[in-house]
């Protein structure tokens, strides 16, 4: 996972990129493989002062999978799930990032956070989620 | 046959039974006895929303009986009264009714002081509400949360019909209901009707059906919480409809509380449902509709109404079998155990009618509590919850609050004593305050303020008003609120198994799970300061503050010199408020490229970030902000052999040349990329090295194997504590308070206060020409306790007079006495020195007790 903290305009440029996540109008989080480098010099042309970050340590992800995952995330949050794509807030009280595919919805949490979640969803989602 | 154990007895249970039913077919009459009075009480509304027949049901008390489905094996028991409800000495205090005026309490108890404390143990006893079970929670129910369009509460006939309109409307809907739908229903057209719309509803796969979900209340959103057995479910809905119906009026009349006494539903349910006879004379009163229905199912299952007092309107709806009395008032009852004889007036006279049953059906009072408390949200009223006030039947006097034994009576008294309008008798006289919560008393109250203030001359309309009606509409138990919010967040470093492993005494600090101690803490704190010890510190709040402005921002928002920092430098950071008020502190790095590197307390990390935002928007920075601290995990190597331990694990130079104190480098130890950063906290050789959270297991295992030939050791907070107080480095949160500026806590120094503006300098500026007031100072202690641990929190004395408090206390390992850290008051003129905490004489010393030139630091 890249973290890119650039103006506008730089985080423009990599918002279309596959994984990734509009943070907010000054950061965009990649998922998957990217590289640091060419994220650079994709944005740097707009801000010479980008950050472009591997920050896949800060964070983990907990997947909810299954026909029973929008059920198990109603009792996580009360965040309006789209059909798919990316939303941010509050789940399990903890600021998250929510990645919604086929089949299942990923959550990104810090990850000195990761063992309380992983405990909600064992003690909430019983029975809906693996 | 099915079973339930009441008070030691078994007491048989039949289909569709509740806990009121098979108790009151099994000869139970009396169910409770009233708040104040102790008098008897019996099944009345049979809806859920009177207070008479609260039992306790498998140890939790305030249970309503008639609402409750009864169960093989639950154990039922009665908890007002004493020594038992039956036989109720306290019932005494209705004789005493005179004695006992509204407000009694207020006026009674209230000199000498300590009166009260005491009356108030024996007067919540008296009220025999029951206790609490003190095993902790009887469950753990879950939160959840819904969407939908619409949300509507109550499924009976009207809830159903929205549901029916909105869902062919399109609109996907909540239906709720705190019962099985139809179940408080008597056998008849209306739940013939509930039924055959249920069957619809059910069938659309827009309607989703909650029963045996009660609302609590509506909230900004509008949101409405939704209280069930074993969940609570949080709906966000675009409209609500509010379709909770009615309950009967409880009217006012002398008696009107006595055991027999029933609202219609409750007489109507029993007989027709449960099958159990309310009496063999019954008088009913019915002035609707409805009434006339349960007084048509009393006569099919066999009642013996003896009379029926009913409108000349509806005279020809009565069965020809019913004697009848017609625009007839019931005026008051009489009975001792239970009523014995009901008083009707009409214009042929008062008549007195034997019975031992009175069914009331005199109207409805709608059940919008709900309603009232939608303010500017989408809700809309229908059915008979949208139905309009309308005026009890009030007679002379009689319970108005069944809850709270109030009177017509003291509602008149507390009115003549200068409580004039429904909010404030409310407050004073606590009606409608049980757990009603005004359903059956509400209006009634309304109604009473308005004709006082009619006949005082005063403005009715103000006086008369409904009270503000508040969540929880309904009872809930407080474990099922908690399930939204009782949630303890458990943040854990990389080396959390780490430590469990090692045997470590984990606890909590700053929201974190940290290892306190792994078994010795001296050895811990011998190995820091004469080997080499081991800390993990990855809870340390770390950013990253980058950008054309970064060195702006740093510069404006903390009061350290940051502008002469060169890279690889570091220094002492002090945050502050715009008061001048120490917030938080922590180191700040300069690095390569004019980017920051700042640290912060372990607790004080969300504050940080969310600041330097803040800042960085109000004074129109260009700046990256990054909160790194769940990336970073954070090792302190400390210790005079520290270097020993990492020469061997890294190619970089760590002598003091190459990376003097106070530094930081970014270096490789044991295959693991850090950032070094020299630190003094534990007053010892340092290198604090914060690296990636997945690499600390191997970080730290790599550190203990390398440091193995010198007996390292991991250290925990114990051990840090004693470390940083012989530093007389200070705790913010234990060592401080939330007005002290860095002046009263002795860190001036860390405050450039002639470079420009930064937050809290002009705070700073205005209150330097003050006199300092208190201050914290370095203690030393002679004599006192052994244990240093009491000598925390200790008030510091001056001649008997108390001027401060010890904040911190320890016995010195190195110095062998024990030293602490204490606030003192100025004495006029100046900080006295000589002091006592306790037995223990208090002399104020110069900090820090050890290495004070901090040789050590810079070895």
């Amino acid at each position: 996972m890249v973290a890119v903290l650039a103006d506008e305009a730089g985080c423009d440029r990599v918002t279309d990129l596959p994984g990734a996540c509009r943070v907010s109008p000054t950061e965009v989080m990649i998922l998957g493989d990217a590289s640091v480098e060419v994220l650079e010099r994709a944005v740097r042309g707009d801000d010479p002062d980008a950050v472009v970050l591997d920050v896949s340590d800060g964070w983990a992800l907990v997947p909810l999978e299954g026909p029973g995952a929008r059920d198990a995330f109603t009792r996580l949050s009360e965040l309006e799930l789209p059909a798919s794509g990316f939303v941010l807030g509050e789940v399990a009280r903890i600021g998250a990032r929510v990645l919604v595919r086929r089949g299942g919805i990923d959550l990104l949490v810090p990850a000195m956070l990761e063992s309380h979640l992983r405990e909600r969803i064992r003690r909430d989602c019983r029975g809906l989620v693996p | 046959m099915s079973s339930l154990v009441f008070e030691g007895r078994e007491v048989p249970v039949l289909e569709g039974d509740t806990v009121a039913s098979s108790l009151y077919r099994a000869g139970v009459r009396t169910f409770t006895r009233s708040l104040k009075y102790h008098r008897r009480r019996s099944l009345y509304c049979g809806t859920g929303e009177c207070p008479n027949c609260l039992v306790t049901v498998d140890g939790v008390p305030g249970v309503r009986s008639c609402v409750t489905p009864a169960r093989e094996g639950m154990h039922v028991e009665r908890t007002h009264g004493w020594p038992s409800t039956e036989r109720d000495l306290l019932h005494v205090t209705d004789s005493l009714h005179r004695l006992l005026p509204v407000g009694f309490y207020y006026k009674t108890f209230i000199r000498p002081r300590f009166a009260w404390s005491l009356a108030e143990r024996v007067i919540r006893r008296a009220t025999g509400l029951g206790r609490l079970p003190e095993e902790g929670a009887l469950g753990t129910p879950t939160a959840r949360h819904l969407r939908t369009e619409v949300l509507i509460v109550g499924a009976g006939a009207a809830g159903l019909g929205a549901a029916l309109d909105a869902a062919r409307a399109g609109e996907r809907v909540v239906v709720c209901d705190e019962a099985p739908i139809g179940s408080r229903l008597a056998p008849g057209p209306t739940l013939d009707r509930v039924r055959a719309l249920e069957a619809e509803v059910r069938a659309l796969a827009e309607v989703q059906v909650l029963d045996r979900h009660a609302a609590l209340g509506v909230y900004e959103g509008p949101s409405v919480p939704l209280a069930a057995e074993d969940e609570l479910v949080q709906v966000r809905a675009e409209r609500i409809v509010v379709a909770t119906g009615a309950t009967q009026t409880h009217p006012v009349f002398p008696g009107n509380d006595l055991p027999g006494i029933w609202l219609g539903r409750a007489a109507s349910r029993m007989v027709a449902q449960n099958h159990v006879p309310i009496g063999e004379r019954v008088v009913v009163a019915a002035s609707t509709e409805e009434g006339l229905e349960h007084l048509s199912a009393l006569v099919a299952a066999g009642a013996n109404i003896v009379a029926a007092v009913v409108p000349s309107s509806v005279r020809g709806e009565v069965p020809d079998s019913v004697a009848t009395i017609v625009d007839g008032r019931v005026t008051s009852a009489e009975g001792r155990r239970q009523v014995a004889a009901v008083f009707v007036g009409s214009s042929e006279g008062t008549r007195r009618i034997s019975c031992d049953a009175l069914v009331l059906c005199l109207g409805l009072a709608p059940r919008d509590a709900l309603a009232r408390m939608a303010v500017d949200e989408a809700v809309e009223v229908i059915g008979d919850a949208a139905l309009g006030e309308q005026e009890p039947h009030m007679h002379e006097d009689g319970m108005l609050c069944l809850c709270e034994d109030v009177s017509l009576h003291d509602i008149r008294q507390a009115w003549d004593e200068g409580y004039r309008s429904s909010e404030i008798l409310k407050r004073y006289t606590t009606a409608t305050m049980g757990p009603c919560q005004g359903a059956m008393c509400g209006t009634a109250l309304a109604c009473v303020a308005r004709d006082l203030a009619d006949s005082s001359g005063m403005p009715a309309r103000r006086a008369g008003t409904r009270t503000t009606s508040r969540p929880p509409a309904r009872p809930v138990p407080l474990e099922t609120l908690a399930a939204a919010v009782h949630e303890v967040i458990e943040k854990r470093t990389s080396l959390h198994e780490v430590h469990e492993a090692a045997g470590a005494r984990l606890d909590w600090s700053g929201g974190w799970k940290r290892p306190f101690g792994y078994g010795d803490r001296r050895e811990e704190y011998r190995a820091v300061r004469e080997r080499v010890g081991l800390m993990d510190v990855g809870t340390l709040g770390k950013f990253l503050v980058a950008g054309t402005d970064a060195a702006t921002l740093v510069d404006r928002m903390f009061p350290t010199r940051v502008r002469d920092l060169e890279p690889g430098r570091s220094r002492y950071l002090l945050s502050l408020d715009e008061a001048g008020y120490v917030l938080d502190d922590g180191l700040i790095c300069a690095l390569d490229d004019g980017d920051f590197y700042l640290t912060s307390t372990s607790g004080g990390a969300g504050r940080m970030d969310a600041r330097l935002r803040e800042w960085a928007d109000l004074l129109g920075l260009h700046v990256h902000l990054l909160d790194r601290t769940a990336e970073l995990g954070a090792i302190n190597v400390a210790g005079p052999l520290a270097r020993k331990v990492l020469e061997p694990l890294c190619n970089d130079p760590l002598d003091a040349d190459a990376f003097p104190y106070p530094g930081h480098r970014e270096i490789v130890v044991a295959g693991v990329p850090c950032r070094a950063i020299r630190t003094g906290f534990v007053g010892e050789l340092a290198f604090e090295l914060h690296h990636p959270r997945s690499r600390g297991p191997e970080l730290w295992a790599a550190l203990m194997r390398g440091g193995w030939a010198f007996d390292i050791l991991p250290h925990g907070l114990d051990a840090l504590e004693l470390l940083r107080l012989e530093k007389g480095h200070l705790y913010l949160g234990q060592d401080t308070m939330p007005d002290d500026t860095p002046a009263k806590l002795g860190l001036s120094w860390a405050v450039d206060i002639g470079k420009g503006w930064f937050v809290g300098k002009p705070a700073l500026e205005r209150m330097a020409s003050l006199p300092a007031s208190r201050r914290l100072v370095g203690l030393g202690f002679d004599g006192g306790p052994e244990d240093t641990a009491e000598l925390r929190g200790m008030p510091i004395t001056l001649d008997g007079a108390v001027v401060g408090r010890v904040t911190s206390a320890e016995r010195s390992i190195v110095l062998d006495r024990a030293i602490g850290l204490g606030w003192i008051r100025s004495a006029g003129d100046g900080f006295p020195t000589e002091l006592r905490a306790g037995t223990a004489a208090a002399r104020v010393e110069p900090t820090p007790f050890y290495d004070p030139e901090g040789v050590r630091v810079r070895g």
